[in-house]
């Protein structure tokens, strides 16, 4: 039995936006959707819920165990809410609109988790993306990677570490390796925690080559600044198939040294994120004291879509790029004009010519305290209204 | 950017092993915090700054990123999952093993096993690893005496000398993992603070190919 306290408590992970931080957070919402308006974005809005076999369609596991389910009692389906935006846009994106021409779309919604993200303990982020279908070159990668930094940029966010890694180079490796497919999740996990003891007992436990294994040590050691891109063609130079992703890496290195030279950038050849469903370059955003990345994305190709097109994109949650801004000057709250509770119709027109101007009238209701207020709606002593300023109130 | 990098460390086994392999790395709290009651200690080079937490808590201050880096056991990162941290450098110290035991002879259970542990989550993997339903009580302390009193069949714990299983009338039947302390880190600290890290990374890793050697 919940006592009449516990009533009032939110589920864990989920809570309540109050003022000043709503209007902060609905300001910055409008700010990027405006930025993506100007990059030729176009705003998809996705259904709270869908049938889990078009939501959960190519996604992997830890997406499945992110969705809450519901049965739709209409036909006894199962329904998930969603987890993320991202499959929902590829989904629009192949089967609602059609042409083979480059679509650029974004969208914002909050999501739902089924369990609390480990760090602040949230299950509803605001989560906001902008993805770009049908390009598969290196210049849709860099346009929208450009975009995600943009969008820190305006939200305030400074100090940002650019991570950089390809799946790809992951990928070609695992298979000069002869890494069977079973074994890979084990090694896959292995790589995303950098575990160096771990891979020496899995070289050993699963026979793999001396070539293979060097190859394996040597990926999980290429990360650091960007110089680690040559010494890695050197180290990979056996495999061919590492060639291109590498050489895709060097060019975006060069495109973003130039154009964002605050940006700080990091190579990581061996992340393993979206392994089986990033098909390419992979990137995240980073902030000190943020333990943990803040935006992210990368060249993805969502399974079991009939008409999937190539497609990259990134994701963040505007919550947690409000909270990484820089602390700005509040946006100054607005002018509150207080007006007389009197019903008279000249009060009532100039009320509302105020208020189309942009200011803020609230009525004084009789018998209630009065809010603070800049100026006051006076009767002018000629039949009419006028404002007057309250120096002295200024909170 | 000079801010000193954060190594969460807990008191005990580990930070006695610790500390000597820091000290041979170059890096050296600047009291000792075997006798301090600070939770916070400094470095004498001002490189570091030095948290003392418990050992199970190792991870979480890291994978938040309150601390940069950290030492916990294996068996605290089997618990409670390394997810979000890297593991890089195993340190070669604080070994035991963790072991399921039994009292000798083992009794044939004549119902579902009952396994009393420290460490649920490794005891559930390791049995169904092998497709084996167990009962898990998880206890805080004193592992040994659950099969004594008819608590548990089986215990799953960490086991250095053995003496306090022998003493008991119990005996290591199967082995679940080797254990020692490795170094973790968070994963942004890794990309922002990577210069940093990576030198005491390979300052550290000298030292422990040199004390294996």
């Amino acid at each position: 039995m919940a006592t009449p306290h516990e009533d009032w408590m939110l589920p864990a992970g989920v809570a309540d936006v109050l003022p000043p931080e709503a209007e902060a957070l609905e300001r910055l919402r409008g700010t990027l959707l405006a930025l993506y308006r100007s990059w030729g974005y176009q705003l998809v809005i996705t259904p709270m819920v869908e049938y889990l076999e078009t939501l959960l369609t190519g996604v992997g596991q830890d997406l499945d165990l992110q969705t809450f389910k519901l049965t739709d009692q209409l036909n006894g389906r199962l329904m998930g809410v969603r987890a993320d935006m991202t499959p929902q846009v590829a989904r629009i994106d192949a089967h609602h609109l059609h042409g083979e021409a480059v679509r650029r779309l974004c969208y914002v919604g909050t999501v739902l988790h089924t369990r609390p993200d480990a760090f602040g303990g949230s299950r509803c982020p605001l989560q906001m993306g902008a993805e770009l279908y049908g390009h598969g070159g290196c210049e849709s990668d860099l346009e929208v990677l450009e975009l995600m930094l943009e969008s820190l940029r305006v939200a305030g966010v400074v100090d940002v570490h650019l991570a950089l890694g390809h799946s790809g180079i992951l990928r070609a490796t695992l298979d000069a390796a002869g890494i069977p497919p079973p074994v890979r999740p084990l090694l896959l996990d292995i790589l995303q925690r950098k575990a160096s003891p771990d891979l020496a007992s899995f070289l050993s436990a699963h026979a793999v080559s001396a070539e293979g294994g060097g190859l394996l040590r040597a990926l999980l050691e290429l990360h650091g600044e960007p110089d680690v891109l040559p010494l890695a063609a050197e180290q990979l130079a056996e495999m061919p198939a590492a060639a291109g992703p590498l050489q895709e890496l060097r060019w975006l290195v060069a495109q973003l040294r130039e154009r964002w030279p605050a940006v700080a950038l990091h190579v990581d050849l061996a992340e393993t994120r979206g392994y089986g469903y990033h098909g390419g370059l992979v990137f995240a955003a980073f902030q000190h004291g943020q333990g943990r990345e803040i935006a992210r994305g990368g060249r993805y190709r969502m399974g079991g879509l009939q008409q999937a097109r190539p497609a990259t994109g990134f994701t963040a949650d505007i919550k947690t790029l409000l909270l990484a801004s820089e602390p700005r000057v509040p946006a100054p709250a607005p002018h509150t004009v207080l007006a007389p509770a009197t019903q008279d119709a000249a009060l009532r027109d100039y009320v509302e010519r105020l208020r189309r101007e942009g200011h803020c009238v609230v009525t004084a209701l009789p018998g209630a305290a009065s809010p603070p207020a800049a100026a006051i709606i006076e009767p002018d002593g000629q039949g009419g209204w006028h404002m007057r300023h309250c120096e002295d109130e200024k909170e | 950017m000079s801010r000193p990098l954060t190594l969460a460390l807990s008191k005990g086994r580990i930070l006695d092993e610790t500390l000597p392999l820091l000290a041979a790395a170059g890096v050296v709290p600047a009291e000792d915090p075997r006798a301090s009651r600070r939770l916070i200690i400094e470095d004498m080079a001002g490189e570091c700054r030095f948290v003392i937490i418990r050992a199970a808590d190792v991870p979480t201050y890291v994978a938040y990123g309150a601390a940069d880096l950290g030492i916990a056991g294996r068996d605290v990162l089997m618990e409670h999952g390394g997810a979000g941290l890297y593991e890089p450098l195993d340190l070669g110290i604080a070994r035991c093993r963790m072991v399921v035991a039994a009292t000798v002879p083992v009794p044939a259970p004549r119902r579902r096993l009952r396994v009393a542990t420290k460490y649920p989550a490794i005891t559930y993997r390791h049995y169904a690893a092998r497709s084996e339903q167990v009962e898990i009580i998880k206890l805080y302390g004193s592992m040994e005496l659950a099969p004594l009193v008819g608590l548990a069949d089986r215990i799953v714990d960490l086991v250095d000398t053995g003496r306090t299983l022998r003493a008991n009338g119990l005996e290591a039947i199967e082995p679940v993992a080797e254990i020692s302390a490795r170094l973790v880190v968070n994963r942004a600290a890794m990309k922002i603070r990577h210069a940093a890290i990576r030198t005491l990374l390979i300052r550290l890793q000298a030292q422990v190919a040199e004390a294996g050697a």
